[in-house]
């Protein structure tokens, strides 16, 4: 249909603001949350000096940032192709209780144990991509639907924190430093997200998916097998919730049940902080990076001023609302520029 | 028919109304006099200021200078409710209805209701808007829900909502753009009679044909300006296209309609197709070189068969050919494996992305060949860059850059970009529907152009399209599908509307009931 012929009847016909103001508030909610990110570090820097501003800190930081940047970069995969993915967290916790209960009670050697625990991941996202694309359930019901599934499987699996048994090498995995005395999960987070950048970016399978989150109607009829596409958008969340659970798990020294469902909400506000980031509204991995930042530096923050541990919530809803309200707010911009 | 009316010439007075932006100006200095009682018709290439001078009116706009006046009281500008205050309505082509409300609760919808007991009282409220639709000829039951109308229907509710809220003035949008033939008569019928109750009519459409026969007055808008206004019968659709681009267009009957070769083995056949009970046994040859259309009225079956040869469908009997060999394509991704692409109807639901950069939009299926090292996923972004660039420049695509996002540019050039899409794609049946609807005459011309050249040089071109004048202009052979059968084939000069037309409706007198 013609849109250019008297869009007289379209929603929000406001008459358009003055150029400067618009530029203002474009500018603003693309640089918005980075201008924010930084003030948030000046501000600790300027009143905790000592604590914030050292390098312990900092890597303290970027590796707590570390697991939330894994699972939150494979839940933008999902969002970037138009679908959403509820059980991320699940699927963390129950992988994280797996991959322990693999070494402790099966005897499996650790890379064993671990390509079984990604494989598992990946499968479970397979499963949800073909639930949504295949059976066509609503992803919010299939992805909530599996996720809960999960957590009543894990239970069944092992209804106690599996923590005996576990090999020194495993949690070393996620305490080592191998790499310029970074902490080992920063350093596999700056190649996941290399790398799922790359794909998203420079490959073919990464415009494909772009072109089916933009319109998936002109993908399929350009040629796009749209379902192989959102699968393996699915198939990339798992996988990445799967090595956050992993890694979670290495940490922690322990198997636990619902010990990643936290994750959840911590990817997606981040996740929804970044589509607002240099762009209008889309979802990229930099700026799920930079959602993922300026949670970890909130979090940081607030725990080193003391604040009481029930601030932690109040701060992370509070975010996810702001950070889904500006990407509302973007794209709203975008679609009247 | 405007006996009724007198001296009422002056009844809405546009004076210097002057819209830029950005800079541009995009209405200059606009006069317009528009009288109660008559058919005014507004036309202009896209980006002319028809929708700039509607959006004004319509107090969406606030102009930058002039002032319109109504029955010699000042319109405040910048006000939707003063402009509905004043009596002014405007339907959109989209319809602005609610689905799963009943055709009185659309036409209620924002007006003030009778309530007893805090409760809607639908039958007192709906007193007006039963008159107003007794006034439209609405025949079919109010409690009628919208979702269950048809669009003419839809179209007659959106006029009865404008006179349940006493409108004086009517603006439309491309009223006819989805309606059938004999729903459009029967909508021009309603017009005339508004008018003649003293309702005044701005309609605005790229039909020419129909803006000639209907209006009484005409105004021509090119680049901001008024650059003609006639009245009827002082201007021939020559003249009226000439005030629109500036210059003169080409005839059917200047053109060469080119005699393919029969004798060689098609490019393209189908084979007794049938589909459910929109598509019955169809069968035809596409030869190489030719554009060959399927004309008929919207419900043909001409777009279902189309989404049979994409695999958007499969069909129930019959089977498909390509260069002599069987096809069998199970979804559009095998369809343009085998080099078969659609062009869809719906450009911005179907076919654009709309967020993305025009060489997205155009380099989207032709990934492999934008590979930095073949065999490895990469993209090259010089060589993406390259073939959106020469893409653009060959099909004389207007666009800032090939970074520039496809939701800028006009319909015409975003038609343009998703014919270019399959210029390198390897296509060998291209199937186009309805390639120019909501395209400027301009545009059209060099749609038409590029279609053309893309079947000279050996491309198969399928070209689905309601607009009869596109057929006679574009069309090296017609077929004409009615009720899902090919009742006809044209070609060289018997391709005339009157024959496309005739071919359409032949027998087609029991579907006037339904059309209504």
């Amino acid at each position: 249909m013609t849109a250019e012929t008297m869009p007289v009847a379209k929603e929000a016909p406001q008459p358009r603001k003055s150029s400067w103001k618009r530029t203002a508030l474009i500018g603003l909610s693309r640089y918005g949350t980075i201008i924010g990110l930084l003030l948030m570090v000046l501000f600790f820097s300027i009143n905790a000096p000592g604590v914030f501003l050292s390098r312990a800190n900092f890597l303290n930081i970027l590796s707590q940032a570390s697991l939330t940047a894994i699972i939150a970069s494979g839940l933008t995969y999902t969002l970037v192709v138009g679908e959403f993915d509820l059980s991320i967290g699940y699927v963390a916790s129950f992988v994280g209780l797996i991959v322990t209960g693999l070494m402790a009670y099966e005897g499996f050697p650790i890379w064993l144990s671990i390509l079984c625990a990604l494989a598992l991941g990946a499968g479970i996202g397979i499963l949800n991509g073909l639930l949504v694309t295949k059976v066509r359930i609503n992803a919010v019901i299939s992805t909530l639907g599996i996720g809960t599934m999960l957590t009543g499987i894990g239970f069944t699996y092992s209804a106690f924190p599996i923590a005996t048994g576990i090999p020194r090498a495993f949690t070393d995995i996620s305490l080592g430093r191998i790499v310029f005395g970074l902490p080992n999960p920063v350093i596999i987070m700056v190649v996941v997200l290399l790398a799922l950048w790359t794909v998203l970016n420079k490959t073919d399978i990464g415009q494909k998916m772009q072109a089916v989150g933009s319109n998936m109607e002109a993908a399929r009829l350009s040629g796009i097998r749209v379902d192989r596409i959102k699968i393996f958008a699915f198939a990339t969340a798992g996988f990445c919730a799967a090595l956050t659970g992993t890694l979670l798990s290495s940490l922690l020294g322990s198997g636990t049940l619902a010990a990643a469902d936290g994750y959840l909400l911590d990817a997606f506000a981040a996740v929804f902080l970044g589509s607002a980031t240099l762009r209008e509204g889309e979802f990229h991995i930099t700026g799920t990076l930079v959602g993922v930042l300026i949670l970890a530096v909130g979090f940081n923050g607030l725990s080193i001023f003391g604040a009481p541990t029930h601030f932690q919530p109040i701060f992370k809803g509070g975010i996810l609302v702001l950070a889904v309200g500006m990407s509302a707010l973007a794209r709203r911009y975008a679609a009247s520029a | 028919m405007s006996a009724t009316v007198s001296a009422a010439d002056a009844w809405m007075r546009i004076r210097g109304l002057t819209k830029s932006f950005a800079g541009e100006l995009a209405l200059d200095r606009a006069d317009l006099d528009i009288a109660r009682g008559r058919v005014h018709g507004l036309v202009g290439a896209n980006g002319a200021g028809k929708s700039t001078l509607i959006r004004c009116l319509a107090g969406v706009t606030s102009p930058d200078q002039g002032s319109v006046t109504i029955a010699g009281d000042e319109l405040q500008m910048g006000s939707p409710q003063a402009s509905e205050r004043a009596g002014l309505a405007f339907i959109h082509q989209e319809l602005n209805l609610i689905p799963h409300f009943s055709a009185l609760q659309n036409m209620l919808l924002g007006a003030p209701k009778v309530t007893r007991f805090g409760m809607i009282d639908w039958k007192r409220s709906g007193v007006a808007a039963r008159a107003a639709a007794e006034r439209v000829g609405i025949r079919f039951p109010l409690d009628t829900k919208v979702s269950e109308l048809s669009v003419a229907q839809r179209w007659l509710v959106m006029i009865g909502k404008a006179l349940t809220r006493d409108a004086s003035m009517i603006a439309m949008d491309e009223p006819t753009a989805s309606l059938s033939e004999p729903e459009s008569e029967q909508l021009f019928a309603i017009i005339r009679d508004l008018a003649a109750q003293g309702v005044a009519i701005l309609y605005v459409s790229h039909r020419l044909e129909e803006v000639l026969q209907l209006c009484d007055r005409i105004t021509v808008l090119r680049d901001g300006r008024i650059v003609s206004e006639a009245k009827r019968g002082a201007l021939d659709k020559k003249g009226l296209v000439r005030a629109i681009i500036g210059h003169a267009i080409r005839t059917p009957d200047e053109r060469d309609r080119l005699a393919a070769d029969r004798s060689r083995q098609p490019v393209f056949s189908a084979r007794a197709i049938a589909w459910k009970r929109a598509v019955k046994d169809v069968s035809l040859d596409l030869y190489k070189g030719e554009v060959l259309a399927l004309g008929g009225l919207v419900g043909a079956g001409r777009t279902e068969f189309a989404h049979l040869v994409t695999g958007l469908a499969r069909p129930e009997a019959g089977h498909f050919e390509l260069d002599g060999k069987r096809l069998d394509v199970a979804n559009p991704s095998e369809a343009v494996r085998a080099g078969i692409a659609l062009v869809p109807e719906e450009r911005r639901s179907q076919g654009v992305m709309l967020q993305q950069s025009v060489a997205f939009n155009i380099n989207i299926s032709t990934l492999k060949l934008l590979r930095s090292v073949p065999g490895l996923p990469f993209l090259s972004d010089a060589k993406s860059r390259r073939q959106a660039e020469s893409l653009v420049a060959h099909l004389g695509i207007k666009t800032p850059g090939v970074t520039a996002k496809i939701a800028g540019l006009s319909g015409g050039n975003q038609q343009k970009a998703l014919i270019a899409r399959w210029l390198n794609a390897g296509t060998k049946l291209l199937i186009l529907d309805e390639p120019s609807r909501g395209v400027d005459v301009g545009a059209r011309e060099e749609i038409h152009d590029a279609i053309r050249a893309l079947a000279r040089s050996g491309v198969g071109i399928l070209v689905i399209s309601s607009d009869v004048e596109e057929l006679t202009l574009l069309a090296d052979r017609v077929l004409v599908m009615r009720e899902g059968r090919i009742t006809g084939e044209l070609t060289g000069a018997d391709i005339t509307e009157a024959r496309i037309i005739e071919l359409s409706y032949h027998d087609a007198q029991d579907d006037q009931g339904e059309a209504a």
